[in-house]
């Protein structure tokens, strides 16, 4: 790999730079931020839980816990991200399906949470890859699991 | 190496366990895909379990060739040593 191909590729994308590559909007999108990217090597996002997402309104009435589909979501999205950033595909629209996830969740997510979302591959192919995902908030592991992403050109659907 | 002895066994329980059948109820030649309802997503999770698990690395060319449990077992002899 050439240093001029690293020293172009962005190493962190703000939230505008993010809507760029996930075609997500309100309310399923589930990252504000992504601090690191090493394309191949993996992506970290943030995601900060505010009490006034709309998931608490039903999840729950009574106390507001965030929902492990949520959890789940934000860990896809940075897949795509990931994807994205590893395999740029230029001038060609591309659709980005989950396949599977396993995910554990171990502690509770709450609002006022910052989730740092970091996804690793674990074997890609041109057009699919098998994930590593660890959720923390403040370097407490809060879920961790696994996810299989492929990425289908629109014509092909 | 016991790992290479049971190559057999341990790839037949792999993807059994991918595709959520029980290991002794598969036939060795079935297609994975016409018979058993495998996904390219599922070959794909075989594959990376198959690297996982004997610390090697398939290329993905390789990918098409997990058509059936021998076929696999047949990949997996090719690259662990």
């Amino acid at each position: 790999m050439s240093s001029e191909l690293i020293a172009s590729a962005p190493t962190q994308l703000d939230f505008e730079q993010i809507k760029q590559i996930i075609p997500q909007r309100f309310p399923f999108f589930m990252l504000d931020r992504v601090i690191d990217i090493e394309p191949g090597v993996r992506v970290v996002g943030l995601k900060n839980l505010t009490g006034n997402e709309w998931f608490y309104q039903g999840h729950f009435p009574k106390k507001a816990i965030t929902p492990g589909a949520m959890i789940s979501e934000a860990v896809a999205q940075a897949g795509i991200v990931f994807f994205h950033t590893t395999k740029p595909q230029a001038n060609v629209e591309v659709t980005y399906l989950l396949g599977s996830i396993k995910m554990r969740f171990i502690e509770p997510v709450w609002p006022g949470d910052q989730m740092r979302i970091e996804v690793t591959p674990i074997k890609l192919t041109s057009s699919a890859g098998i994930f590593n995902a660890k959720v923390t908030v403040e370097n407490r592991v809060v879920a961790k699991g696994e996810f299989g992403m492929t990425a289908k050109h629109n014509h092909a659907l | 190496m016991a790992q290479v002895q049971n190559i057999e066994k341990d790839v037949r329980e792999l993807i059994a366990d991918i595709i959520e059948i029980n290991p002794d109820e598969i036939n060795p030649d079935a297609h994975l895909v016409e018979d058993l309802g495998m996904d390219s997503m599922m070959a794909l999770e075989i594959l990376a379990a198959i690297e996982k698990k004997y610390k090697i690395r398939i290329p993905e060319e390789d990918l098409p060739k997990i058509t059936t449990i021998n076929r696999t077992i047949e990949l997996a002899r090719k690259y662990v040593k």
